[in-house]
This record gives C-alpha cells, sequence and structure tokens, in this order.
C-alpha cells in the first residue's frame, strides 16, 4: 500500500501550492514552498521503498546471505535516496534565499507580498 | 486598528486569487494522482541505475554504503553541481543581507552604520519618532551590557527578567553536555559510519552544534568563531577542495569525479578513495554555507522605526527612511 504515501506526497504537494498560490503572507508562501519540497522528499523515499527489504547498507546482511548477496537481493533503491538528499540541500538553499527576501521585504514594514512594491508582478 | 498605521496581515489575511488557485491546484492534483498512480510500486524491480550501484559499491569502491558510492561516485557530477548551487544561493544570501557598511562581524554593526549614515546623508533630520525609537533602543542595549559579560559568572537563584543575551543556567547545562556529542557525532558520520560519505548530515550537525551555542550563551561567545571573515574563508576552501578532488579525477584517470587515491578495506576510514577527501569538502561546505546564510539573516539590521503619518510607499523610493534601502 505504498501508493497511500505517493497520494499523501501529493495532497501535500497540492496543499503547498495552494498556500503559495493565495496566501498574501510571505512567511506562509515560504511555509507552503516548504509543505511542496517535503512532498517531494516523502514521495522520493517512498518510490525507493521495496517490500520485505533492507536499507541499501551492505554489511550484517540478513538470514546468513553475503554483502554480495545483497548487492542482487531485495534492497531500497540507493538512487533515489540520493535524490532526496539533493532535494534537501536545494531545499534549504531555496528557502534560505527565500527568507532573506522576506527578511528584506520587511524594511517595509508588512509581510504582505503585494505591499512590497517593487515585487507586486 | 486602520490598515495605514498597522498594515500587519496575519490579523486578518485576505486571501486573493482564490478561485485561481483552487482550479490551478485541482489541476495539478489530477496530473499528480494520474502520474503517482502509475508510478512504480513496492514489487517492482530495482532500476538498472541503482543495481548498477548496488553491484559496483564494494568492488570498486571498497564502501559499504551504496548511497555514498551514488553520492559521490557514480553520480558524483550531479553533487558537484549542486554543492555549487548551494554556493551560489549563500552568496545569494550575503548579497540580500549585506549591511552598507564594511562587514567585521555578523552583529553589532550599529555604530559603523551611523558613522557611513553621518558621511552619506550628513543633512538627515532626526525628529521625535526617531529619536524615541533610539532611546528605547539605547535603553534597552544599556540592559543588556549592564548584566556579566560571561553568562555564567551570574550568581544561581538570582530573580529578575531573564535577558535576551543568554539563556537559563537549565538550558545552558544542557546545551554544555548536548553539544560536544552533537559535534562528534557528526564528525563521526562524515568520517566512519558504515563507511566515508555523509558530509551533508555532518554539515547540518555542525550548524545545529553553533546554533545551540548562540541560541544558549548569546552572540558575543561564538563571535570569535562565527566571523565573516573566517566562515566565508573555510567556504571557500571547501569548494576549492572539492574542485580540486574533482579535477584532479580528470587529469589523473581521465574522467570527471574518477578515483585518484588507493582504497582501502571496507569498512576503514580510509575506505572509497575520494570519497572521504569529496565528504570532508561538503562538510565544510554545507556547514560554514548553511552558518553564513542562518546569520546573515538573523544578523539583518533592525529598522523598527515606525512608518510616518500617511507616508504611502508608492511615490517616494530612494527617501524612504530605511537603513539599508535605496539599492534594492
Amino acid at each position: 500500500m505504498i501508493v497511500a504515501n505517493y497520494l499523501a506526497s501529493a495532497a501535500l504537494f497540492c496543499l503547498g501550492l495552494f498556500a503559495l498560490l493565495t496566501r498574501r503572507n510571505m512567511i506562509k508562501m515560504v511555509m507552503g514552498l516548504s509543505l511542496m519540497e517535503g512532498s517531494t522528499y516523502l514521495l522520493f523515499v517512498s518510490l525507493a521503498y521495496r517490500k520485505a527489504s533492507t536499507a541499501p547498507v551492505l554489511v550484517g546482511p540478513p538470514h546468513g546471505r553475503t554483502p554480495t548477496q545483497l548487492a542482487h537481493g531485495d534492497v531500497a533503491d540507493p538512487v533515489l535516496q540520493n535524490f532526496c538528499l539533493t532535494a534537501i540541500v536545494i531545499g534549504v538553499a531555496v528557502t534560505g534565499v527565500f527568507l532573506a527576501v522576506v527578511r528584506i521585504a520587511q524594511h517595509y514594514r508588512t509581510l504582505d507580498s503585494d505591499e512590497v512594491r517593487e515585487m507586486r508582478g | 486598528m486602520t490598515k495605514e498605521k498597522h498594515p500587519i496581515v496575519a490579523d486578518r489575511e485576505p486571501r486573493h486569487r482564490l478561485w485561481l488557485g483552487l482550479v490551478l491546484t485541482l489541476g495539478t492534483a489530477v496530473a499528480l494522482g494520474a502520474a503517482y498512480l502509475a508510478a512504480p510500486r513496492e514489487n517492482a524491480p530495482l532500476p538498472s541505475a541503482a543495481t548498477y550501484a548496488l553491484v559496483t559499491a564494494l568492488p570498486d569502491w571498497k564502501l559499504l554504503e551504496p548511497v555514498n558510492e551514488v553520492v559521490y561516485g557514480s553520480r558524483g557530477f550531479d553533487t558537484f553541481g549542486e554543492t555549487f548551487l548551494l554556493l551560489a544561493a549563500v552568496v545569494s544570501i550575503v548579497v540580500l543581507t549585506r549591511p552598507r557598511e564594511p562587514r567585521r562581524g555578523y552583529f553589532g554593526e550599529h555604530t559603523a552604520g551611523e558613522r557611513e549614515q553621518q558621511e552619506v546623508d550628513p543633512d538627515e533630520r532626526v525628529d521625535e519618532e526617531e529619536r524615541a525609537t533610539r532611546a528605547a533602543d539605547t535603553r534597552e542595549q544599556g540592559k543588556i551590557s549592564s548584566g556579566p559579560e560571561d553568562p555564567d559568572s551570574a550568581p544561581l537563584g538570582a530573580h529578575g527578567p531573564e535577558r535576551a543575551e543568554s539563556l537559563t543556567v537549565v538550558t545552558r547545562t544542557a546545551i554544555r553536555v548536548a553539544a560536544p556529542i552533537l559535534a562528534v557525532t557528526g564528525c563521526y558520520l562524515v568520517a566512519w559510519g558504515y563507511s566515508p560519505g555523509g558530509g551533508f548530515p555532518g554539515g547540518a550537525v555542525l550548524l545545529g552544534v553553533l546554533l545551540l551555542a548562540y541560541a544558549g550563551f548569546g552572540r558575543r561567545r561564538i563571535a570569535r568563531v562565527a566571523r565573516p571573515g573566517l566562515l566565508e574563508t573555510a567556504e571557500m576552501a571547501g569548494a576549492l577542495l572539492i574542485i580540486g578532488t574533482e579535477l584532479l579525477g580528470l587529469v589523473l584517470v581521465g574522467s570527471f569525479s574518477g578515483n585518484w587515491l588507493p582504497l582501502a578495506e571496507p569498512g576503514t576510514i580510509r575506505s572509497g578513495g575520494i570519497v572521504q577527501l569529496f565528504s570532508v569538502g561538503e562538510l565544510i561546505e554545507v556547514g560554514t554555507g548553511l552558518s553564513i546564510a542562518v546569520l546573515g539573516v538573523l544578523s539583518i539590521s533592525r529598522d523598527w522605526a515606525p512608518d510616518e503619518e500617511g507616508q504611502e510607499s508608492d511615490e517616494d523610493d530612494g527617501q524612504s527612511p530605511d537603513e539599508g534601502g535605496g539599492e534594492r
């Protein structure tokens, strides 16, 4: 039933997107963006999952198997776990830049994105 | 409470583009749902990229963790690009949050800023509100500096308001116990773990240690370590280490991100060849980069002076009373 995780990830993504589209408070927009980022982490980790598998670590294999056997056996997908690591770093970078913009917008004494004239699109 | 005086949207935040947002979100939900229902499930065979990483990790890299093989080995170029994306984000944050005066520290640039203000715009008038704000600011700062320089020298059991500079003795003691353990764990993750690798989580843990020290003991205690000159130099050194490691692969073994170091036995500190070097570079890069970003956002110069009556921000571009305004 890993498909429940996929759908939860889609729901989180849509929640974040809705917040980003309809909110004007920039802190809440950053929160929406972070929700969208979090949904991708959930998706990558869920896509990496395999039924009755172990973590992709080639030490202490279960049922007396050797590490080489483990490499061919059921483990979670390491490439998607790497994607998740990449997504986390990029998410931090995006959130950091956005928060710096929010701090600068506070010079206008508002968090309302419409009040900041230079950012009105 | 009128909107002109206190434009705080958190109180009664008007929604806008509600229907457009709903339609776009529902469309995205349908598209994502359809795509995710067709995505591979838990019984699908591993893709060939994953099988390749699993098969090559042990014989080719002597790594027990295929994820590290993917991060620093077969997808090393991707990690290389990601590192410089992080560096670009840090540079953006530094540029966005930079005060106009020359920087020597992340905090306490107020005096230098006022001096420069005198040089740049000596005719700036100081009105009643500005004076009141500055007096309040001075009072607050005086209250802080009237306490002991070292929060630990305050007598135990003393009553009085908690100072903004540091947390209580209970929290400080907890941080004293937790911070070294966290720091060692972060470095252990990088150097050893199952196998070398783990510069990203290690760097994040080191940032956590720095922030714990900042929250617990105040900015004066971390000012010696957390200063732009040191952090930015270390970050550039980490970037240079990564570039050098990857380029030497191109020069010595003919492929960017190729391994040019001898491989040790799996599970030892030198297994994985360049993975250890790359990972240490990432530790420096991520740890200092995130610290610069967080401290940059935290130390943005305050401007809490209230808006002047009836002032409209549409017309007076460049004349706003912002300290850091004019060059955005």
